[in-house]
């Protein structure tokens, strides 16, 4: 277990590797100057001095002191945002993203499983239609249309919640319901298909055999089973969550990490997309790493094959 | 089992919940408004967005300041108005008695060359360096010196002599007083300050309520960053902490950001808020109405119209949104009386690429003046500004906007004509449009529009196969600058209020000349312009270099001046619309 745990993590550490060397690749081959900004072109000279500053005058020396200051956590200072380090940035922003993209997937939880197992139960009945419409609403409209039209409802019509920004509990809950709709669809799907497989098992006949309430042959047997592909999706589900949605934190002014790794690109800001694209590749790694240990614990047939 | 797992939700959901209702939120600020585009920088050297320059100008305050309503320059911290020499190259300015830092310290004269001189050190990079090193005696050489310096500084490292960069760091650092000394910035004695021009500037009191002419407290050099004990880093260069721009940095003795303007900063969190208070030690702090001001960040435009319609934010500005036009629409019409339309000093247009003899691999027709002007003449602005753009913006038939800049009248440029655009390209050496084979029209994602409308006007009017070219801002600004196009989109937003902000732009050598035009005629007219002292000769040699640009050589094709869209509140009394977008807030009272 121990052997598995301490391959696992090294094989995490050699993607992180990979991961930003290609990203390297890329941030150093793509034209814009960083540096610049609005109409007024930027004198050779002090881009020069900028460059020097930021030690992005030679590649191979930034490449070096980048992953130095990676490996002690040290991103450095964003080139668009001088006043800030990026690592000030992502702690600013990595935690509003985290609670906003956990809060999400606990909601697509507590929709998404009964959703998906009443959908099997009640296999091509109303509900299973009902619940399917539900699911083809969340996963085929984008969430730039639903966060505006949840905005113009609550929040400008009815004034139940402030118009966007971050800092109060009555900003959570639109963005987090938003964020979570493409989630509960997922996940209500694949529990519906996992679940239909798993009630026609043999297990399950022996349980039904024995006599044992439907309830409990649904919620506690059948439902343990049917949950390991929906686990398996919640690793790279959550990172995804948490590491903050563009789209949504745009409609909803909040201040969270996915804004950065769109505008960092479009900044041509090097420390940062380096940095945002690391963070993210470290929660994914963390995540699918901790599903598979939570697997063993789900599923005993499993165990010491991690 | 699975009854745990829902308990473990609902109890991580509540207590997520609970922690984050448990964080501090202050009350609402006295007066809140949106930055549209958010804070880039808060060191006034190195901004370069009007957006910075708002919040700085009201943090800090320069030697003269702009009358919100006429935006022309008042005093602000010395007194107004300064001694002038009567070659009007000597400006002695004397700082007020009663001006103060906000930690209580009084504003001297030192706190401006500090300020002044960080703003041309090569270390800063600062895209504004240029209104003082044009202007300030002795300035440009001083530069020139230190970016020699630094380049050796550079050639050392990469040949990894270290003991020789060393050495060349001491020796570079022994020199820099006396090298300054040379710069015309004369301080004898803390409220004095004497600066000699290099030739008369008939703006220079507009220049120095710019934010690149503002103070900076003495409190920095606890964070300037040091080599061998020089005060110079590795590389050669005068740089500081970048923190020093925060209000709660406290390193090395340094207690955070210190400002003398009305406002000071009182808390900045990244790209949500920035809370700025009243100065105590201001001059007039007592009778400021707004004690706090909320600036927000909301990353999309259309979210901080509903929070206005919601009644969240006071204030918006720079209203660019898809929609504009019917917001727009709505304010002409009378229909809503709080969105108004400020003219600004700004004026969209494209250049045309004069240099190059080939783009891309095909040959550069617009080399040729004469295609130039009949691509000016096939261009009916009348109809790309009223009814393709519909934003508000008016046609624009010079470089420079009229009617914003007092004492100058540009001249009326190359109106709609197509038969003598047709005509010209005849005496061109192209009898058909065909003949120029396929002319690229290079414009970034904001502009497509305007692209689409200007390619169908010149394949319907001149025949000639328009290709549209669009590519994202950052590729977009490369190729512009390195002349990759044939004609290419461009803007210009006035720095300073005197047309040479835009004249300027296309002489020989500028590092904005994108076109590539070169006409000694042109930088002739522009150098006596220079110095000539009687303001209504010079006005008429600008005139005239102007008329050289919009009638004859066409390097640019002007195509609108922008307007600016802005909400204010009913209840919001003291903010004016007006060309510059600014906005002081000392001013502001709000009677809801």
């Amino acid at each position: 277990m121990i052997l598995a745990l301490t391959r696992r993590i090294f094989a995490g550490i050699v993607t992180l590797l990979l991961v930003y060397t290609a990203t390297f690749v890329m941030v150093v081959s793509i034209p814009g100057n960083p540096f610049q900004s609005g109409d007024r072109n930027m004198p050779r000279e002090a881009q020069q001095a900028l460059r020097a500053r930021y030690h992005m005058d030679n590649n191979w020396t930034f490449y070096a002191e980048y992953l130095t200051g990676a490996i002690h956590l040290d991103f450095g200072p964003a080139f668009t945002y001088s006043d800030w380090t990026c690592n000030q940035i992502i702690a600013s922003s990595l935690p509003v993203s985290m609670l906003l993209g956990l809060l999400a997937i606990l909601i697509a939880l507590l929709v998404g499983l009964p959703l998906g197992v009443l959908g099997a139960v009640h296999r091509d009945n109303p509900i299973d239609f009902l619940g399917l419409f539900i699911v083809i609403l969340g996963i085929s409209i984008p969430t730039f249309v639903t966060g505006t039209a949840a905005l113009t409802l609550f929040c400008v019509y009815l004034k139940w919640f402030p118009v966007g920004g971050w800092g109060t509990l009555r900003h959570l809950p639109l963005p987090a319901l938003t964020l979570s709709l493409p989630f509960i669809a997922y996940i209500a799907r694949l529990t519906r298909g996992s679940m239909i497989d798993t009630l026609h098992s043999d297990f399950i006949r022996t349980a039904r055999a024995k006599g044992l309430a439907e309830r409990t042959v649904i919620w506690k047997h059948a439902l343990r089973v049917a949950f390991l592909p929906v686990l398996s999706y919640l690793g790279p589900a959550t990172a995804q969550a948490m590491t903050g949605s563009f789209v949504v934190e745009k409609v909803f002014g909040v201040p969270g990490l996915g804004q950065h790794f769109v505008n960092a690109a479009l900044n041509r800001d090097a420390g940062l997309i380096l940095a945002t694209v690391l963070v993210f590749s470290a929660v994914l790694i963390a995540l699918n790493l901790l599903v598979d240990l939570l697997y063993s614990v789900i599923d005993p047939r499993i165990r010491g094959a991690l | 089992m699975i009854r745990n797992l829902f308990v473990i939700c609902v109890a991580l959901c509540l207590a997520l919940l609970g922690f984050f209702s448990l964080t501090h939120r202050e009350p609402r600020a006295d007066f809140t408004y949106v930055n549209p585009s958010g804070i880039h920088t808060l060191d006034p050297a190195r901004m370069s967005w009007l957006q910075d320059f708002r919040v700085a100008l009201n943090l800090w305050e320069g030697l003269t300041t702009w009358d919100p309503q006429t935006t022309k320059p008042i005093g602000a911290a010395a007194y107004f108005p300064p001694e002038i020499s009567d070659d009007g190259l000597v400006y002695t300015f004397h700082i007020r008695s009663d001006a103060y830092w906000s930690n209580g310290d009084p504003v001297t004269s030192h706190d401006f060359v500090r300020g002044w001189r960080r703003a041309i050190e090569p270390g800063t990079s600062a895209d504004y360096a240029f209104l003082i090193t044009d202007h300030i005696a002795g300035a440009a050489q001083y530069v020139q010196w230190r970016q020699e310096t630094v380049r050796t500084m550079s050639a050392l490292r990469s040949k990894e002599q270290n003991d020789a960069m060393d050495s060349a760091i001491r020796a570079c650092a022994n020199q820099l007083p006396k090298r300054f000394n040379r710069v015309g910035l004369q301080t004898p004695d803390d409220k004095t300050l004497v600066v000699h021009l290099k030739t008369p500037c008939p703006y220079f009191l507009d220049l120095t309520a710019f934010a690149t002419f503002l103070p900076i407290h003495r409190s920095i050099e606890r964070l300037q960053l040091r080599y061998l004990g020089t005060p110079l880093t590795r590389e050669g260069l005068i740089a500081f902490d970048p923190q020093w721009t925060k209000p709660d940095f406290h390193h090395k003795g340094y207690n955070g950001l210190v400002t003398n303007g009305p406002y000071m900063l009182g808390d900045w969190s990244f790209k949500q808020r920035a809370r700025l208070v009243v100065n105590p030690y201001f001059r007039e702090a007592d009778h400021i109405r707004c004690r706090t001001i909320d600036m927000l960040e909301y990353e999309n435009v259309s979210a901080s119209i509903m929070a206005y319609e919601a009644g969240d934010v006071d204030f918006l500005t720079d209203l660019n949104v898809p929609y504009k036009h019917e917001l727009v629409r709505l304010a002409q019409t009378g229909r809503r009386t709080d969105l108004k339309l400020c003219k600004v000093l700004a004026t969209q247009f494209l250049n045309f690429n004069c240099q190059s003899d080939t783009v891309g691999g095909a040959k550069n027709p617009f080399k040729d003046p004469r295609v130039r002007k009949a691509f000016t003449l096939a261009t009916d602005r009348n109809r790309i500004v009223h009814h393709v753009l519909a934003s508000g913006d008016r046609i624009a038939h010079s470089f420079v906007p009229p009617d914003v800049i007092a004492g100058y009248t540009p001249p009326q440029g190359l109106g709609y004509d197509v038969d003598r655009a047709q005509s010209l390209l005849r005496q061109a050496g192209y009898p058909s449009g065909d003949a120029l084979g396929t002319v690229e029209l290079l414009v970034t994602a904001h502009s497509v529009r305007l692209g689409e409308a200007l390619a169908g006007m010149w394949q319907r009017d001149l025949g000639v196969r328009v290709e549209l070219r669009v590519q994202e801002s950052k590729t977009f600004a490369q190729n512009k600058a390195i002349r990759n196009f044939m004609i290419a989109r461009g803007n210009w937003y006035a720095d300073y209020n005197d047309p040479t902000t835009f004249l300027d732009c296309l002489a020989t050598a500028n590092g904005n000349n994108d076109s590539g035009y070169s006409n000694p005629r042109y930088d002739k007219m522009l150098a006596d312009a220079r110095t000539e002292s009687d303001p209504q000769r010079r006005a008429e040699i600008l005139r005239k270099a102007e008329a050289l640009i919009v009638k004859t050589d066409c390097p640019i094709l002007p195509v609108s001046h922008s307007s600016e869209l802005i909400a204010i509140k009913p209840y919001v009394k003291g903010l004016y619309p007006n060309p510059r977008l600014w906005f002081p807030f000392r001013s502001v009272s709000v009677e809801r």
